[in-house]
């Protein structure tokens, strides 16, 4: 059976992840050119290298046409509804760090805690006329945040793909729920992280599909020993 | 009936509906998602089957018929009082049972005699489940949103500590949450030395402060909340920081949301508690008597019905009544209902109008015919 591997196409997160997988002696080489999105580990012919984008790498860990892949703890929670019935989190791996975090304008000066923001949002309707909105493209996890753990239902998400930290000063929502690693993005936009409000301390992951092939499988085993091992 | 997914009962549902006065409506299948999301919150999103129209309009399948009917109502500029019913397919996504069922139910629009439609929603939908499951032990459980507000009222909480407790209402781990905050308050975090103190002093020099900020960072244009209204809350919550609800008070909440007791002893058990706690319930307690009256009017046996205090459901739109009937010693509802006076003004209708209904789970009916 051919194990197949997927790693961030590009970026800080691609150097990394190489540089893991090197250490834990399975160096990766591209497939043909430098850009090719086809790679293999270097002395083996049962691993499959395929190089994909962050969010698609979970999304094909979630339908298991994968065996492993290196993604963010976010994407995994985000994009897979159920993760821990469908993939596990083998390894986290110490690069990539950033945390999700719900943030509101520095001149919210009541608004604290995410109590506070419960407050405001179940006045928010008879003040003006909506409900508070949310932009984020973190769905999921924001649902999870306010509605499983501060029992804050009346809001509205606003998707927003990009420049998310704008949201509130241009008018498309009033708060936003993003991924941060300095807070220096959301300080140029005058945002606060709420005191309770980081929902998820995310990093890069190697992550195994939940498939039925993988038990007693020695090459699985020993991927998951070495990746660990190379920490 | 053509059609042979229906509940095969569905025949004498309508027949019966009709005999209560109800005139059917029905409503498309694909609904603009928004009112739903809007009253409901955004946990619906996960339940419900979302779509978008060519032009980026959010629309879902049908998860249910309340608001659907509202709509319509409110559209075809009808009078009131009006008594709608319904028997159609809704869709939601559920980790138990089918994602397509049906339901069907009876809403009563604009009757302003209160407990009157109140005690006729029970009573419809308790007789018309006894009609489809002749001998079995129905359990009808019902609680008042009303009675739990005129209880944190009168325990003269401040303002935002009663919104606070009413908003979580039917919630009961969060709930929990805010009682152990209250009996434990905190200390305000995050303020910087000179807003303290600007917040102590000088309400107009606080507005103005932060109106200066906002004009400078670029938020004034924009911004949804305004100097004011965060100056304000901002006084508001150093108040409620500073409140803590003394112990009798907490241990009087407590008993109140523990009450579980049949119906017809519930009026007599609130005046008692009201007495010994000094309170003062006053209408929401007369409200609820008339009801109880009423259902016994109406040929209830009202002893068979249980009040739970603490029964409610944490949406702002219900304001009072809200009832569940089950099998005795079975968990699956199989009618719920309530009363949503505020939910037609929430959807845009220009004038209050008082409203109570209940929906009828048919695929649960169905199985429990079959046992």
């Amino acid at each position: 059976m051919t194990i197949t591997i997927a790693l961030p196409s590009k970026g800080r997160m691609k150097e990394e992840a190489a540089a893991i997988f090197e250490r834990a002696g399975l160096p990766i080489a591209a497939v043909g050119s430098d850009r090719s999105y086809r790679g293999r580990v270097e002395g083996t012919d049962d691993i499959e290298i395929a190089f994909l984008s962050a969010s698609e790498i979970a999304r094909e860990l979630g339908s298991g046409s994968v065996d492993f892949g290196v993604t963010g703890e976010d994407l995994i929670r985000e994009e897979l509804a159920d993760f821990e019935n469908r993939v596990e989190i083998v390894a986290r791996l110490g690069f990539g760090r950033a945390d999700v975090v719900v943030a509101v304008p520095e001149i919210w000066l009541d608004v604290d805690t995410m109590a506070d923001l419960g407050d405001v949002a179940a006045d928010f309707r008879s003040r003006h006329g909506r409900r508070l909105q949310i932009a984020t493209k973190y769905w999921r996890l924001t649902q999870q945040h306010f509605s499983g753990s501060h029992g804050i239902q009346l809001y509205r998400i606003v998707e927003s793909l990009g420049a998310t930290e704008g949201a509130p000063a241009a008018g498309q929502a009033d708060i936003i729920v993003d991924i941060t690693s300095t807070g220096s993005t959301l300080k140029a936009n005058h945002l606060k992280i709420l005191s309770d409000g980081v929902i998820l301390k995310s990093q890069a992951c190697l992550v195994r599909a939940r498939k039925p092939g993988h038990e007693d499988n020695p090459r699985v085993t020993g991927i998951v020993d070495a990746i660990r091992a190379a920490l | 009936m053509p059609l042979i997914n229906m509940p095969e009962f569905s025949g004498r549902l309508l027949d019966d509906f009709a005999a209560r006065g109800a005139a059917r409506i029905d409503t498309p299948v694909i609904q603009p998602a928004a009112p739903f999301l809007d009253m409901a919150g955004e946990d619906l999103r996960r339940r419900i089957f979302l779509t978008e129209s060519e032009t980026g309009e959010s629309l879902c399948l049908r998860p249910e018929f309340t608001i659907p009917v509202c709509l319509r109502h409110i559209e075809t500029v009808t009078g009131t009082p009006r008594r709608y019913c319904y028997l159609g397919e809704v869709f939601r996504q559920r980790r138990d049972g089918d994602n397509e069922f049906y339901q069907a139910g009876i809403e009563d629009l604009g009757e302003t005699d209160i407990a009157a439609a109140d005690a006729r929603a029970i009573t419809d939908a308790v007789q018309i489940l006894e009609n489809l499951l002749p001998g079995r032990r129905l359990a009808v459980r019902l609680g008042d949103q009303s009675v739990f507000e005129a209880v944190v009222r009168a325990l003269g909480l401040p303002a935002g500590w009663q919104k606070r407790l009413i908003q979580s209402f039917g919630n009961t781990a969060h709930l929990k949450q805010l009682l152990q905050r209250l009996a434990s308050p905190q200390a305000v975090a995050g303020l910087s030395a000179e807003t303290a103190a600007l917040v102590r002093q000088d309400e107009a020099a606080l507005i103005a402060q932060i109106d200066r900020t906002m004009q400078e960072t670029g938020y004034s244009t924009n911004a949804s909340r305004s100097p004011r209204e965060i100056a304000a809350r901002l006084k508001e919550k150093l108040a409620l920081a500073e409140t803590r609800l003394d112990g009798s008070a907490l241990l009087l909440l407590g008993e109140f949301l523990s009450l579980e007791l049949p119906l017809t002893e519930a009026p007599a058990a609130l005046a008692g508690f009201a007495d010994a706690a000094g309170l003062s319930l006053g209408a929401a307690l007369e409200g609820f008597e008339e009801r109880v009256a009423a259902l016994a009017g109406l040929g209830m046996d009202v002893s068979k019905i249980t009040y739970r205090a603490a029964f409610g459901r944490p949406l702002d739109y219900y304001t009072g009544l809200v009832f569940e009937v089950t099998r005795a010693g079975d968990d699956a509802v199989l009618a719920g209902g309530g009363r949503f006076d505020r939910l037609l003004t929430l959807l845009g209708a220009r004038e209050d109008i008082p409203a109570v209904g209940f929906s009828l789970w048919l695929d649960r009916i169905e199985q429990a015919r079959a046992r």
